[in-house]
């Protein structure tokens, strides 16, 4: 996930109730930047980068709250319950590439080990969805599982794709509602007022 | 003598009916006033309508801010302080104004409370006849505006007591008095529903010297004198006079009094309204006269901008906190502001039970500065914790504060020195992906343990082997968590973090 986007134009003098609301804006506007790969359960990058954007706008309403009129705690609410929404639907995304990782390293082939070398000797995580160090620790070539222990984690990756699919669906129904009570004006107007 | 043009400043006033702009030299006592103006342009009448200020309204606002700033830079002003009141108090949209504001002319718009502008009003009203008079002599202002009404009682120069009532001209005629003129079942029910509201006023001192301000007052004043109602040299009105003004205003159209006495139409419109409010108060305190000062808030402002320096506005907003807290005190048994407050619940709160929003005003770099200096306290409470790990609640706490922490660094990234910045939240971040790395484990453990204890036999051992090899995993990052926070400098990373904002940068106010 990118960076925050850096809000310019903020008056240090100003009051602090008119800057958060610049910073809320531009914070709003970067969730709403991720709605269109909301309908796409597999764009899992995509649907974590909404979450983060969900988390960095209830912060700021968060962080601000002073500041805001009663109406904001209803858009906190709203946004907590969607971002651990994405959260369990990012937990199940990494245990899923961490079990396929798991699976798939001792059949795949020369290209596929070469590719596992290379993503451990990455120092930094770079959009993987696994941490280099942890696909290093868990992938070391003197303990690869058994033909039994496979078993568990095939059966395991099958749970984790069905429990996904359900997350997936409880985060889906939740932004059509949010979209049906046009949760984007609310806040726009939440923000306009004091 | 030559001005001293870091003197010269400019104070607009936002109101319920007009923007006013007075520009001055002034001192902590004294004022040399170079350009008075005023607009008549009624945003409280779009407030009252639909609740917030209308793009036409807002247009309207914005061009005569322009112009006032125009002026007052021609002046030579070295500031100008904006204000306002009522009806942007009142308004659904008010941020967004406000903000609009900010972006459209330069200037930063403080939001006062009720009580802050009676303050303001009464030092601005008052500082001609402080100067001439006894020092402790009793004597009370009332500032009838559009949106709302403040009365102040003092002794000479000290405040004892204020409020802030929202019943002003403009709201009054456009919910009681809408016709023109005016008639007599309307004047009876504005009579009768402002009579309930004053009713319960608890004053605690005897009212002997009315001064009133406000341009219902002035244009009262003027359409006396212009009607011969009162004498030229007499500077104050009388319970006579006024009863002249309302016969006129309550029998002729608001057109034909503004052509015939020289005032502005829209100003006349209202001023019906004015007249039942001030001769309602004169009652309420057994007055036959009141004397009329064309002197407020905005002298207020520069006055206590002379006296205060930039944090003018605070420091007002801490008289009048203290004065509540003295009078809360003092009223314990009988609160004032409960028995006001139920008066005029048919309108809207009193705002002698609001304060200025604090938060809200503060300035944005002091509030970060408080936020940051709280945040990181928080993210180090849990040092100790996450080093011990007998909970792995304490890595996801610290997690989340550094992420609180990262989002106010993120909020206040342009106000901050780059380099400053760059480097406290390269640290805080670097700090953050080792807790996350760690929660991140912890909660696929987690996962499969729950997982291992409810799966058949046959499965068991494919999750075990993944478990030891995450807490293998996991033992290595609370290595790592170890190693960098007994290298951590807590004092170091506070200095950082308390530096990377500027302090007492220069406003426009």
């Amino acid at each position: 996930m990118a960076k925050a986007k850096t809000i310019s134009k903020l008056d240090c003098q100003a009051p602090t109730g008119q800057m958060a609301r610049l910073i809320a804006h531009v914070r709003l506007e970067e969730l709403y930047d991720w709605a269109q790969y909301v309908d796409n359960p597999y764009h899992s990058k995509e649907l974590h980068n909404l979450r983060i954007a969900a988390k960095r706008l209830r912060y700021t309403l968060e962080v601000f709250e002073e500041t805001f009129p009663q109406q904001s705690k209803g858009s906190i609410q709203e946004l907590t319950q969607l971002q651990d929404e994405l959260g369990l639907l990012h937990d199940s995304d990494v245990l899923i590439a961490l079990l396929r990782l798991c699976l798939g390293g001792q059949e795949s082939g020369a290209a596929y080990q070469k590719a596992l070398v290379r993503v451990k000797k990455q120092k930094k995580r770079k959009g993987l969805m696994l941490p280099p160090e942890l696909v290093a620790s868990v992938l070391d070539s003197t303990d690869s599982p058994s033909a039994g222990e496979r078993y568990g984690l095939e059966q395991l990756l099958i749970a984790e794709q069905h429990t996904r699919e359900e997350r997936y669906r409880t985060f889906r129904d939740h932004w059509s509602r949010l979209q049906e009570q046009n949760f984007r004006q609310e806040v726009v107007h939440m923000l306009d007022r004091l | 003598m030559p001005i001293d043009q870091s003197q010269v400043r400019g104070a607009i006033d936002i109101g319920s009916n007009t923007i006013h702009i007075v520009v001055a030299h002034s001192s902590p006592d004294d004022l040399a006033i170079l350009a008075d103006e005023v607009d008549l342009v009624r945003i409280g009448a779009s407030v009252t309508s639909t609740g917030e200020i209308s793009e036409q309204k807002r247009d309207e606002a914005l061009a005569v801010i322009r112009r006032y700033k125009t002026l007052a830079e021609q002046l030579g002003a070295a500031n100008i302080l904006v204000v306002a009141t009522e009806a942007i108090r009142q308004a659904n949209n008010s941020a967004m104004f406000l903000e609009q504001v900010r972006r459209e002319t330069g200037l930063t718009v403080h939001l006062v409370s009720g009580d802050s502008e009676a303050a303001l009003t009464f030092y601005g009203a008052t500082y001609e006849t402080v100067k001439k008079a006894d020092p402790t002599m009793p004597l009370a202002v009332m500032d009838l505006g559009g949106g709302s009404m403040e009365l102040i009682t003092a002794h000479g120069s000290q405040i004892t007591w204020l409020t802030s009532i929202p019943i002003g001209s403009g709201s009054l005629h456009d919910c009681y008095m809408p016709s023109d003129p005016p008639n007599r079942g309307e004047l009876d029910a504005a009579r009768a529903f402002l009579r309930s509201s004053l009713l319960d006023m608890q004053i605690q001192q005897e009212i002997s010297t009315l001064i009133a301000t406000g341009g219902s007052a002035n244009s009262l004043l003027s359409l006396a004198h212009r009607a011969d109602f009162l004498e030229a040299a007499i500077h104050h009105l009388t319970i006579d006079a006024l009863q002249q003004c309302e016969t006129l205003l309550t029998s002729t159209p608001a057109e034909e009094v503004a052509e015939r006495y020289g005032q502005p139409v829209e100003r006349t419109r209202i001023l019906p309204a004015g007249c039942v409010v001030i001769q309602e108060m004169m009652a309420r305190f057994h007055l036959t006269e009141i004397q009329v000062s064309s002197h407020g808030i905005r002298e207020g402002m520069l006055l206590a901008r002379a006296r205060y320096g930039e944090q003018w506005l605070g420091r007002v907003q801490a008289e009048v906190h203290k004065m509540n807290l003295d009078r809360s005190e003092a009223n314990e048994t009988t609160p004032v502001q409960d028995n006001e407050a139920e008066s005029s619940a048919a309108t809207t709160s009193q705002n002698t039970t609001t304060s200025d929003n604090g938060a809200y005003n503060e300035p944005f770099a002091d509030y970060g500065q408080k936020m940051l200096r709280e945040r990181l306290h928080k993210l180090l409470d849990w040092r100790d914790e996450v080093v011990k790990n007998d909970d792995s609640e304490a890595v996801h706490r610290m997690r989340v504060a550094s992420r609180r922490l990262r989002a106010i660094l993120d909020a206040y990234e342009s106000c901050c020195q780059p380099r400053k910045f760059k480097k406290i939240y390269r640290e805080i971040k670097h700090m953050a992906d080792l807790l996350g790395a760690a929660r991140d484990t912890d909660v696929m453990l987690q996962k499969l343990q729950d997982h291992y204890q409810a799966v058949p036999y046959e499965e068991q051992a494919g999750i075990m082997w993944l478990i030891e090899h995450l807490q293998s995993y996991r033992q290595q990052k609370q290595h790592a968590l170890e190693r960098y926070f007994a290298r951590l400098d807590e004092g170091i990373l506070r200095k950082r973090i308390e530096s990377c904002l500027p302090k007492g940068a220069e406003s426009n106010g």
